[in-house]
């Protein structure tokens, strides 16, 4: 006695006759095919495509360095401030930085001092530009880049030197063609020395505009304080959190501080950009979220009409091949033996039609990718498994749906009525 | 003899839209194990309902039916396609052959629907079919490759390759010149005298001349 066929064995046997079958009408399967093949691509490659882009916005928006920051920003005197809390108004202070740089958890806090616009004149020609103070460090813990020179350093802001780091796009204007770096200018009369050039980051994905950065002057938030602002006075704290402080436990006692050290009164405002980056973050995944839902929703219905395609031709085939399946019958071969026969051809046919899908989306995503570096965008698409899985497992779902009909059509015809045509 | 057919009014009624068409009206068949038996009649009479019933392709309006010691007449679906898989071979006028397969592909065919059946077994067995029948010089070939009478011999190497209790014969010559036509019922008396039970669908009385006994029919019903 033989050895029986194993399970694997007889559905290879099975896949291979509707194979054989399916080849034996080639034009007719790819265009029974089109509709899953359409609806699978588009569901990867959209599907991937979003998921990539919102992961590009994610890393843009962290390199920002937004997320472990809180600004603590001078109000100035309420004018309608009834409250002596209010009137009192003692405003953002120095000391006020000095004390939240000194709380625990806490990585910087840097004053800023927004200038006014102020006359600036260079070698090569004159221009009004908004002066700002900064901190060492401050215009590249934001990710802008010293394109030329060096950034502002310590020994800047405790000297109170009169050095000055040009936004890029002021150059132009005060120095011509010739390097900055080194050379002096004047602001509102008083000299000061380039010590180098600022450009901002431009990112991929995140809807942020940066180039206001270019068109200032930033010169040592001590020699600004002086200049422009009362004694004490600053107009903002860029408070920075430690990699291993909890955001959130800084945030509460860096309020709370300032709080009391204010008594009360409503003179400053806390800007919480994680939050506001949380938020950013969030509305971009309702976004993505909506366009999925969307893509899911045209890939569904494409894949359904690809079905309705698999239904038709099925049928088609069915009325072909009634004679084959009398004699089949007429051999002994049973309802399921029938019944599987169609529904592996229209199983087998969804299949690969996802799989062709998936492998049409991914070429898509390569294609995409390819016109990005065209426009010297570097496009990181991974696919989207979820996307792939689930256009695979509904084109089997829908080939068990629209198979199932002509399978059993093909399955209950009548021995005698079917071979004789 | 033992009885390897024993059918007792044996009925079978259609419905043609509004009339009922009576194509068998209570026939009596007795066949004996190794019988050669013609059925003979008129287009009308009732031979290929009668060939179907006995043949389990179809069942019965009304009637008994013993095949092989089993009573199929009230078998249906599954059952009676496990039933004609196993005791019955068909050979059909138009030869039936599925036309992509090879022919050892065709003949394969009953063994594949018995199931449990490996695919190399299936077509070692095939192929011995085809070389007792003197086919084994077109194995590899498809059925349009071969001539009339080759196919035919073909479609009878499919209805023996189960190892059938019966070989039943729906006018296996009406397609084919007298030549082609003399060679398979010399292959039917061959596989007779080596002891199978055939039972022959014809109107052509040359044909009936060479079976032992004949069972004539007339308005569904069996006049000698």
């Amino acid at each position: 006695m033989a050895e029986a066929p194993g399970r694997i064995a007889i559905l290879l046997e099975l896949v291979g006759d509707a194979v054989r079958e399916i080849l034996a009408h080639p034009l007719r399967s790819l265009l029974t095919l089109s509709g899953i093949v359409f609806g699978a691509a588009s569901l990867v490659s959209m599907t991937s495509i979003a998921v990539g882009m919102q992961a590009m916005a994610y890393r843009d928006l962290e390199s920002i360095g937004f997320p472990r920051s809180l600004r603590v920003r001078d109000q100035g005197p309420r004018g309608d401030a009834t409250r002596a809390a209010d009137l009192r108004h003692p405003g953002l202070r120095i000391a006020d930085a000095e004390a939240l740089g000194a709380m625990p958890g806490v990585a910087s806090a840097m004053p800023n001092i927004w200038g006014t616009d102020q006359v600036i004149v260079g070698p090569a020609g004159r221009r009004i530009a908004p002066v700002e103070g900064v901190a060492a460090g401050y215009l590249t813990v934001r990710n802008n880049r010293v394109i030329a020179g060096r950034d502002l350093g310590p020994l800047d802001i405790s000297n109170v030197s009169r050095v000055v780091v040009l936004g890029e796009a002021v150059v132009a204007d005060l120095f011509g063609t010739a390097p900055p770096v080194g050379r002096t200018l004047t602001i509102g009369g008083t000299r000061f020395t380039v010590i180098g050039v600022v450009a901002e980051q431009v990112y991929e994905m995140a809807p942020i505009d940066n180039s206001w950065i270019t068109r200032r002057m930033y010169v040592p938030w001590t020699w600004a304080q002086r200049y422009f602002r009362e004694p004490g006075r600053i107009d903002q704290v860029l408070v920075t959190a430690r990699p291993e402080a909890d955001l959130g436990d800084v945030i509460r006692r860096a309020e709370l501080l300032v709080r009391q050290r204010h008594g009360g009164a409503e003179d400053y405002r806390l800007i919480n950009e994680a939050a506001e980056v949380r938020a950013n973050l969030a509305m971009a995944d309702q976004v993505l979220g909506g366009w999925n839902a969307v893509m899911y929703a045209i890939s569904i219905i494409t894949i359904l009409v690809g079905g309705i395609g698999l239904f038709s031709v099925l049928l088609i085939s069915v009325r072909e091949r009634v004679r084959e399946i009398g004699i089949m019958k007429a051999l002994g071969a049973d309802e399921g033996d029938i019944r599987r026969l169609f529904m592996t051809e229209s199983l087998t046919l969804a299949v690969v039609g996802a799989v062709v899908g998936v492998a049409a989306g991914a070429g898509l995503i390569v294609l995409t990718k390819w016109i990005g570096t065209q426009f010297g965008r570097q496009f990181e698409i991974p696919l989207h498994w979820p996307g792939a899985v689930f256009a695979i497992g509904f084109a089997i779902a829908v080939g068990v749906l629209f198979g199932w009909y002509p399978a059993r059509r093909a399955a209950g015809l009548d021995p005698v009525e079917a071979i004789n045509g | 003899m033992a009885a390897l057919i024993e059918a007792r009014g044996l009925t079978k009624t259609y419905r043609l839209g509004q009339v009922d068409v009576q194509a068998l009206r209570g026939a009596d068949v007795d066949v004996a194990r190794g019988e050669f038996v013609a059925i003979i009649g008129p287009s009308g009479s009732g031979k290929s309902t009668l060939m179907h019933l006995l043949g389990c392709l179809d069942t019965p309006t009304a009637g008994r039916y013993v095949l092989d010691g089993e009573e199929v007449g009230g078998l249906h679906g599954k059952r009676l396609a496990a039933v004609r898989n196993r005791k019955v071979g068909f050979v059909f006028q138009t030869f039936n052959l599925m036309p992509r397969l090879s022919i050892e592909e065709n003949v394969a065919l009953p063994l594949k629907y018995r199931g449990g059946i490996a695919r190399r077994e299936r077509r070692a067995r095939a192929v011995a079919g085809l070389e007792a029948l003197g086919l084994g010089h077109r194995i590899g070939h498809r059925p349009e490759e071969l001539s009339g009478g080759e196919r035919q011999r073909v479609a009878i190497a499919r209805a023996l390759v189960g190892g059938p209790a019966i070989l039943m014969a729906d006018e296996p010559t009406g397609n084919l010149d007298s030549k082609a036509g003399a060679e398979v019922m010399r292959t039917f008396e061959a596989l007779h005298a080596a002891g199978n039970t055939v039972i022959l669908v014809t109107h052509d009385p040359n044909v009936a001349a060479r079976a032992e006994r004949t069972i004539e029919m007339a308005d569904g019903r069996i006049v000698a």
